[in-house]
């Protein structure tokens, strides 16, 4: 059991990172003005789920404050509150918090302490979504008023009185779009299931007609311990427009076993999705107790200057008779169906089987090392492909069957490949965050504008880049930015921007994070540096060499250490990070206009631009990257300053030239006049020429590692598969050029 | 394929030839047996390691298993192969000269290996093992053969490499 329910409980926290994710995503555009209801539905789906999950978990904390923030968003996305700004403050707020929690229940950090957090949402929900002192507090008596129990609201029912009133407006509102639509409510018996009718393709068949699912109680649903997968649990209450003809909805049921609930319905008729919905969220069956709660909440609304659009007000008397039918309609919200796609989940608990209806984004989640290895046989495919060309007779070659096939191989290659990348957003996400912590803490005004979040890059790379990037933030929060004083008095706004962008070029991704604060101080910077022993005092830096010193081991030029950064290994983190991914970091500042981080990274950490080159006749690989020019040494151009050491004349520079053959302890009696030598440029050792026997071919090469299977070697980064099924290895040129002209002998080595 | 019928049997066991001797694997840790295929020589490493061949998109090392365990090099042949075989998640190609059968083994006739020095520094033989063996016209050898049971993971293939680095 544990295991299972464990492994079930890894879905769901993989669930609540995206949750997360899209909900913050959500608030961020609401922030940024996009008020949408698609954008508000979003992320109330988004925590829906998330509380729903950690209810059928048993994480009571998350699941209480999910559903506090819930309760703001439902009444958002009922048009009940108005997401003002201040509001949206406190939503944003609320996130970190619920970040926090889930975290929590990971059990990563303790249990957050949500206090303010949770009397924000009270008062928002208290003063129709007046946060304190955002605007007159003067709706707020009377809005707290006629529901019960707002105050408490520590526990679920402590709102009960309060809640069904959101929801009943946003029923009103739909019929305000479509006037008396139909409201179906469709619970699959256990039969039902039985003869394998799934729900589902119901609810979608519904769906096809233009209704759309409005709520769906879950009331019945038991604990995830007590689940019969074969019994159905879940009601689904689904709007259907009103100039549909009732037959055409009573047809989607035909196939549906007798003996389930289904009612089809005039929308003025029934109140009843506001029940379902008041039971999903209070886990209570009786719906329509608080509903004159909801006839005097119209009153306030009529009253309240902010929200209360104004067909709201006309359709009120729609909902005043609702009662009556609705204590008829009402049947007891316990049964239900299980939903296939719970079934299937597990863990999915509450936002499953909303889910399907909603989202037209199908995702399948898929181990990385599955990828890896259809992408391995892919790649044996290609090969294999070009070996049998070889084969056949040139005839047999020009046939259309062979080019066909060879092309479809090789687009299944380039599909497999594109699985594995993601969109850089993933890495983005945790910015705005950041920066809303790093704001408190600074007490400076950040704003944050992000650009090509879209920007599709490995996920090996995503993965990587989240540390430096988080430096490369604070960095820019910390030191890149002023204080709002310092910025008024330099004439600047006084919030200060960080720009965060993603764009891709050729094969390499630029990720930039550019703040428009004071600019790189560079006098300190090499006082520092020269204080420090990074460099002598009298060394000549050019302004890019001094801006780079930044990014030396041991840098730090915080007058004072903050709690941030200023610790002396940020940007030295970033860029040994970034090196590692084979990119590189560069340093753009303007002083009292701002800096600009660069990461210039490989698009994936798979495939890489090489050269192909003979060593002693062997192929290997030179990483294009690393390349400047490829010469044939005239007689003479290569002198000898030592028996071990040799030069090599370029247009008057001497650039020292070592020959991998030797490294490597090959044969190689081959003159250097019958040779190329390559120019390569190196981090540590600067312009070195490698000299090599031929160059044959340019190409892309699917990186493998050598330590899967064996371990590293020192001079090589890795190995290929060429077309013809043979390997070849990746050269490693930092660490060929860096290291002395020859080896132990092989086999001392060891 | 087995050439003793009782059903004490309690593990299977390849056998293969090298140096004159018959040595014994685990059949689980056996992958695959391919031919010999020149493998891309690597460059600072250990002479035993033979170089790196393309196993179905896996870039995989070639042992010559006979220096690696001290003997002369195999001399290549018609018979010589590969066992690719997995030692704790990692796979290797091992060069024998001649793949014999496959053999079940009941694990409490495995002799432990007789303690002697060793240029090694680890014993890399889990023990000895009589099989019995086909005669040359098929009836049963009753005196049958040693085979020397190998210890795959304290060939430790990577931790030895690892010195090279």
């Amino acid at each position: 059991m544990s295991d299972e329910f464990d492994d079930i409980q890894a879905i769901f926290f993989e669930e609540c990172t995206e949750g997360l994710t899209t909900a913050e995503e959500g608030l961020s555009a609401m922030q940024a003005g996009d008020v949408s209801a698609e954008t508000i539905a979003g992320v109330f789906r988004a925590v829906h789920s998330i509380k729903g999950g950690a209810g059928a978990f048993g994480h009571s904390d998350l699941t209480a404050f999910a559903h506090k923030f819930e309760n703001v968003l439902d009444e958002v996305r009922a048009n009940k509150i108005v997401p003002t700004p201040g509001v949206i403050r406190v939503m944003l707020s609320s996130f970190d918090v619920l970040s926090d929690h889930v975290e929590a229940a990971k059990g990563n950090a303790p249990r957050p302490n949500d206090g303010a957090a949770l009397s924000a949402l009270e008062q928002v929900l208290a003063n129709k979504g007046v946060p304190e002192g955002d605007a007159p507090a003067a709706a707020a008596p009377a809005a707290a008023a006629p529901a019960p129990a707002p105050a408490p609201a520590e526990e679920e029912e402590d709102e009960f009185g309060f809640r069904p009133v959101g929801v009943s407006l946003e029923d009103l509102d739909s019929p305000a779009d479509e006037p008396a639509g139909w409201v179906v409510r469709f619970k699959p018996s256990r039969a039902a299931l039985a003869n394998a009718g799934e729900p589902l393709l119901t609810v979608r068949e519904l769906e096809g007609l233009g209704a759309r699912v409005e709520s769906v109680d879950l009331s019945g649903l038991p604990s995830l311990r007590d689940i019969d997968p074969e019994d159905s649990y879940v009601t689904w209450v689904i709007a259907a427009p009103a100039e549909l003809p009732e037959s055409d909805l009573s047809d989607c049921f035909d196939f549906v076993a007798p003996d389930s609930v289904i009612e089809i319905k005039r929308a003025a008729e029934d109140v009843l999705p506001e029940g379902a919905t008041e039971a999903e969220m209070d886990g209570d069956e009786i719906p329509f107790v608080p509903v004159t709660a909801t006839v005097d909440d119209f009153m306030d609304l009529g009253a309240d200057p902010a929200p209360a659009p104004a067909p709201v007000a006309v359709e009120a008397p729609a909902a005043a008779p609702a009662p009556a039918p609705a204590a008829a309609a009402a049947p007891p919200a316990g049964g239900g169906g299980m939903p296939p796609a719970g079934g299937g989940g597990g863990g999915t608990g509450g936002g499953g089987p909303a889910k399907p209806a909603n989202e037209a984004a199908q995702t399948i989640r898929v181990d990385l090392i599955k990828l890896d290895l259809l992408l391995n046989l892919v790649g044996e495919l290609v090969i294999r492909n070009s070996i049998l060309a070889d084969r056949l007779s040139p005839a047999d070659r020009q046939r259309v069957e062979l080019p066909e096939l060879a092309r479809l191989t090789r687009q299944i290659q380039d599909n497999v490949m594109s699985l594995r990348a993601q969109p850089i957003r993933q890495a983005f996400s945790r910015v705005p965050r950041m920066l809303r912590d790093l704001s408190v803490e600074t007490g400076k005004q950040i704003n944050l504008e992000t650009t090509g979040e879209t920007t599709e890059v490995d996920k090996g790379v995503i993965e990587k880049i989240g540390d430096p990037l988080t430096h490369m933030i604070r960095n820019a929060a910390d030191h890149g930015l002023e204080s709002a004083e310092e910025r008024i008095a330099a004439g600047k706004d006084p919030a200060g921007t960080i720009k965060l962008s993603a764009e891709q070029k050729g094969a390499r991704i630029f990720v930039r994070v550019a703040d428009n604060g004071r600019g790189i101080n560079r006098e300190r910077v090499r006082a520092k540096a020269v204080e420090k022993g990074i460099i002598s005092a009298d060394a000549q830096l050019t302004n890019e060499e001094i801006d780079q010193l930044i990014c030396a081991p041991g840098f730090s030029t915080a007058e004072k250490i903050s709690n941030i950064s200023g610790r002396g290994v940020g940007m030295d983190v970033v860029r040994s990070n970034v090196e590692a991914l084979g990119g590189r970091v560069e340093i753009h500042s303007v002083p009292g206009e701002g800096t600009t981080f660069t990461m210039i990274l490989p698009l994936t950490l798979a495939i890489l631009d090489g050269m192909i080159v003979r060593l002693a006749g062997q192929r290997f690989v030179l990483p294009l990257t690393h390349v400047l020019e490829t010469i044939q040494p005239e007689p003479g151009q290569v002198k000898r300053t030592s028996p071990d050491n040799e030069v090599i004349d370029m247009r008057g520079e001497y650039l020292p030239v070592k020959r991998a053959t030797e490294i490597f302890g090959l044969n190689d009696d081959r003159n250097i006049e019958d040779s190329l030598v390559v120019i390569v440029e190196s981090e540590s050792s600067g312009k070195v020429g490698l000299v090599v026997d031929t160059i044959d071919d340019r190409r892309e090469v699917v990186i493998k590692s050598l330590d899967q299977n064996l371990h590293p070697i020192r001079g090589l980064g890795g190995a290929t598969i060429l077309g013809d099924g043979s390997i070849a290895l990746i050269l490693d040129i930092e660490a060929l050029v860096s290291s002395p002209s020859r080896y132990t002998p092989k086999g001392l080595a060891a | 394929m087995s050439t003793t019928p009782d059903t004490a049997n309690d593990r299977k066991i390849v056998t293969f030839s090298l140096a004159k001797q018959i040595f014994g694997i685990d059949m689980s840790a056996l992958i695959e047996i391919r031919e010999w295929d020149e493998p891309t020589p690597l460059p600072n490493v250990p002479s035993f390691v033979k170089g790196v061949t393309n196993l179905r998109g896996n870039v995989i090392p070639v042992v010559g298993l006979a220096e690696r365990l001290g003997w002369e090099p195999s001399v290549l042949h018609a018979r010589s192969c590969i066992l690719v075989v997995n030692i704790a998640g990692k796979q290797a190609g091992f060069l024998v000269d001649e793949v014999n059968d496959i053999v079940g083994i009941n694990v409490g006739e495995i002799q432990p290996a007789p303690a002697v020095e060793t240029t090694m520094e680890e014993s890399v033989i889990a023990g000895l093992v009589r099989i019995a063996t086909r005669a040359k016209d098929g009836s049963r050898d009753e005196n049958g053969s040693m085979v020397l049971l190998l210890d795959l993971d304290a060939l430790s293939l990577t931790k030895h490499l690892d010195l090279a680095a």
